[in-house]
């Protein structure tokens, strides 16, 4: 009896240490993530807002804390890889982004939606971070918000002197090492191991926001940025050079990286969520109305015709025709013929060939307070800045085919794998399904699409959620180029922008 | 009887995540020897195991209790997301209790009250928070039964079942959505209990003193929750009117068994036993969570298999007063492919029971001891439906559960 409870004993406490844990047949452990070929020991991030963590209008400390670089660090961290530093942001005590210069604020803070007024709105504090309030360099996180591809080897550009003459960046005067380093100096300086270089967005997009009222160029042939304005696009062969420069001195100690391509402007939402053609007419009177107030103009582009001064086809482009259901809008556009002399202005109909910019939400449908019948988009056409149009357009996507091949020949002449995040974000277009079957859009935030957004509320730039997708495509890229394994994130896990009951 | 229904309520029950939510731990005679306890019919457990098999009870009165101990572990990874977890779950202690009276030569009466179902399955702050963070679902039975002695061959019995149990379930609402003090927001849903009713069929065939043969049939019954009630904690501010305090319905499918058993005793002291459980959990097609305020319904698909189960058992008696029981049995998962949740993580599951019986006049002692080990699976579920705003959510389970169990059995002539 006594040996049989003995056995029993025995038994019982054998089973009990045994069955204590499960193990798994291949437990995660130090062996499941390596860097391959790489070395992530140091990773430096080099780029724009996009690098930054900007989102929602401004950088803001809970954003840069899910940039995608940090993201992508933060992973690296299981296969070797060491600290990785953002600027300084300790000072942004309210989380609301922005600058100060003094009591001016320079910098917008953060974009929020106000649901008691179901729209997007700045956020009622005022931005705590001061342009003056330096805290020097390096950090592994060299991604500048506003950066064109030439500012990074610009000396001066983080002197707070030089921001009176716009020469200067604030973001970049709070973080440089010194004021007269380069970007891209403080990002080699740290000896980094390995780098993501995804710059020259700005080159392009600052032209396409500001609706085209900047140079191209490209078309001038200028070839000296410093003569630039702030929305002209870069010169193709300035961008070469410099993108040129820019690798020569990541890669000069050995480093291994990505570099990431441009995608096109039409695949964020900033211009793809007002349609052409957004103002419905359902009174046949104000049809009427608004057709007999374009009749003059359309007369006389047929005598402009008939005097040979435009084609039968311009004048087709030109004809402003109004009917009931939904009507594109009345615009002003600089590539028509210029027929002032006859007394004509250069306007027409938009098409689906042109973009209209987010910002002109404010401006589209507004009626003069003093004149009800001056509308904007009907009565008054818009401006050339609240339209990106389609002479534009083309510029634009020239010009970003240019750097693409740039970007895409630099890389294979170096032997670096390139992320294509040009073709990322056209596929949000159509609706991205992702490796755990979520499925997101490029679009913008409509009141209960918020499960499959990746673009904040200023359109152009992704939330963090935005940023975890394009750090788990950085991934992918390392993976197949350099042999590593890395844990991909979760877009789902990670934020959107902020819901507030009320702006107060 | 009222007083016991109260305590079997407070008491929890653990996770043991093979076969579903069947919580198969309802005698320690016969769990020493693989819960293989069809065509056994040698003491008050029968009253569960096969109410028939009470007529041949050798003894005019018969009264078991017992109660278990689970400790279950669960493990969870995915290396495509470093994703590694395991359940906290709490030590689960489901009881039993049964009694017969032979009440003339022919009919006997038996009365059982069991946990067939249950589990609790704690995870803490972890990937899966918007499929679940705990659950705890109690059932307990309560089968009378009638059993007629037809010839000394073979009997039969009808009991009614009455069903009692009821969950409590907290999940977040999804992936992303925090309150304002950014802890995630997370929705509390409890049942309350909820009854329902069922029946029970067996038939019992002895044709020789060293062979038996039992069948078995409880029917399903669904606890059909209508009064329950959600709550939602760190509820972000724009949303305070919508996720406010509300009643939801569910319904609880409590799958249908039937069950053959063979024994034979090749020897006077060792006694054989085989069972086979036929489960019927294809009942379990979805659970579905409609709320009282317009919200959504919650509905995740289930689509389980019925499964079948056997289980081999011995039993040999060393003295008058001793015996040991050892037995193995193989349970099948009902999850199919697809529908892997980690509120249920029902593995595949190799078993092994050992026993030891002490038996003195009126009284005996019954010890138990499962060792549940479940086999690694890798599998996945969608979480918000199949459609478009859907997401896949899995990877790696692996699991065992360490189950003790004492019972006391009392008989008179």
């Amino acid at each position: 009896m006594k040996k049989i409870l003995n056995i029993l004993a025995v038994l019982l406490v054998v089973l009990s240490f045994t069955a204590c844990k499960p193990e798994f047949s291949e437990p995660i452990g130090e062996q499941t993530y390596t860097s391959g070929e790489a070395d992530f020991s140091n990773y430096v991030a080099v780029g724009n807002s996009l690098t930054a963590g900007y989102t929602n209008g401004t950088l803001y400390k809970s954003g840069q804390a899910n940039s995608f670089p940090s993201i992508l660090a933060n992973q690296m961290k299981l296969a070797g890889g060491g600290d990785f530093t953002q600027p300084y942001m300790e000072d942004d005590t309210n989380d609301v982004g922005g600058m100060t210069l003094g009591p001016v604020t320079i910098l917008p803070q953060k974009l929020i939606i106000d649901a008691s007024q179901g729209g997007v709105d700045r956020i009622n504090q005022e931005p705590t971070m001061d342009v003056s309030d330096v805290h020097p360099g390096p950090y592994n996180n060299m991604g500048v918000p506003g950066a064109k591809l030439f500012h990074l080897v610009a000396h001066g550009y983080g002197n707070i002197a030089n921001l009176a003459t716009f020469q200067a960046n604030p973001y970049y005067v709070r973080m440089a090492s010194a004021p007269d380093k380069a970007v891209i100096e403080d990002a080699v300086a740290q000896n980094p191991t390995f780098f993501t270089l995804w710059i020259g967005n700005n080159d392009v997009l600052s032209y396409a926001t500001s609706g085209g009222i900047g140079v191209d160029q490209n078309a001038t042939n200028n070839i000296d940025p410093s003569t630039y304005g702030p929305n002209d696009i870069t010169n193709v062969n300035v961008f070469g050079a410099v993108y040129q420069q820019l690798v020569d001195a990541l890669t000069a100690n050995g480093a291994k990286g990505v570099v990431a391509t441009i995608p096109d402007v039409a695949s964020v939402p900033f211009f793809t969520t007002i349609p052409y053609a957004p103002i419905p007419l359902d009174d046949q009177s104000q049809v009427d109305a608004l057709n007999a107030a374009y009749a003059q103009y359309n007369g006389g582009l047929a005598q402009a015709v008939q005097a040979g001064l435009i084609t039968q086809d311009e004048a087709d482009i030109r004809t402003i025709n109004f009917a009931l259901g939904a009507n594109a809008l009345v615009m002003e556009d600089e590539y028509l013929t210029d027929l002032s002399a006859s007394g004509l202005p250069s306007i027409r109909q938009a098409t689906v060939d042109d973009l209209v910019p987010l910002r002109a939400m404010s401006v589209i449908g507004v009626a003069d307070p003093n004149n009800p019948q001056l509308v904007n988009g009907l009565t008054v056409p818009l401006e050339d800045q609240w339209i990106l149009s389609k002479d534009e357009i083309t510029e634009v996507r020239a010009a970003t085919a240019g750097f693409n091949q740039m970007i895409n020949g630099i890389a294979a002449s170096k032997g670096l794998p390139v992320a294509d995040m040009a073709a990322l974000m056209e596929g949000m277009k159509n609706g991205l399904v992702i490796e755990d079957g979520s499925t997101y859009t490029a679009n913008y935030f409509n009141g209960t699409n918020l499960d499959k957004l990746l673009f904040g509320l200023d359109g152009v730039h992704p939330t963090p959620r935005g940023y975890a997708i394009i750090a788990n495509k950085f991934i992918d890229v390392i993976e197949d180029a350099y042999g590593a394994k890395l844990p991909k994130v979760i877009p789902a896990d990670y934020s959107t922008f902020d819901i507030l009951p009320t702006n107060q | 009887m009222k007083k016991l229904l109260i305590v079997l309520v407070f008491l929890s029950f653990g996770s043991i995540y093979a076969g579903g939510y069947r919580v198969a731990l309802q005698g320690q005679r016969m769990l020493g020897m693989a819960h293989a306890g069809l065509s056994v019919f040698n003491n008050a457990e029968t009253a569960f195991f096969n109410p028939a098999g009470i007529a041949f009870l050798d003894r005019k009165f018969n009264l078991s209790f017992g109660v278990s101990g689970i400790m279950s572990h669960i493990k969870f990874q995915n290396a495509d997301y470093n994703w590694a977890y395991e359940t906290d779950n709490p030590v689960g202690t489901p009881v039993y209790l049964y009694a017969t009276y032979q009440a003339t030569d022919n009919v006997s009466l038996g009365l059982a009250v069991y946990t067939p179902f249950g589990s609790s399955t704690v995870w803490h702050d972890w990937a899966g928070s918007d499929i679940v963070n705990d659950i705890s679902m109690k059932v307990f039975y309560i089968q009378p039964s009638f059993a007629y002695k037809f010839s000394d061959m073979f009997s039969a019995s009808a009991s009614l079942i009455l069903a009692y149990g009821g969950v409590s379930y907290n999940k977040n609402i999804n992936r992303y959505l925090t309150g304002d003090n950014g802890e995630k927001t997370n929705a509390q849903l409890d049942s309350g209990m909820t009854s329902a009713a069922g029946f029970g069929l067996s038939m019992a065939f002895k044709p020789s003193d060293n062979l038996s043969f039992g069948l078995n049939y409880r029917s399903s019954v669904t606890l059909d929750a209508k009064y329950g009630k959600a709550e939602f904690n760190n509820v972000p501010a724009f949303l305070s009117n919508t996720l406010k305090t509300t009643g939801f319905s569910a319904k609880l499918p409590m799958p249908a068994e039937l069950g053959v058993g063979i024994s034979y005793k090749p020897m006077d002291n060792l006694l054989l036993a085989f069972d086979y459980n036929y489960t019927y959990w294809s009942i379990y097609k979805e659970l579905r969570i409609d709320f009282k305020n317009g919200l959504p319904p919650s509905i995740a698909n289930k689509s389980y298999q019925n499964t079948g189960t056997f289980r081999f058992g011995a039993e040999y008696q060393l003295n008058d007063n001793m015996f040991v029981r050892a037995g193995y049995y193989f349970d099948q998962s009902p999850v199919t492919e697809g529908h892997f949740s980690p509120e249920t993580p029902s593995l595949d599951t190799n078993n092994y029971t050992f026993g030891f019986g002490y038996q003195m006049n009126k009284w005996t002692v019954d010890l138990s001891l499962l060792y549940l080990d479940g086999k690694e699976r890798t599998d996945y579920t969608f979480v918000n439906g199949e459609g478009p705003s859907a997401h896949k959510f899995g990877g790696t389970y692996v699991g065992n559960a360490i189950i003790p169990g004492i019972g006391i059995s009392y008989s008179i002539k």
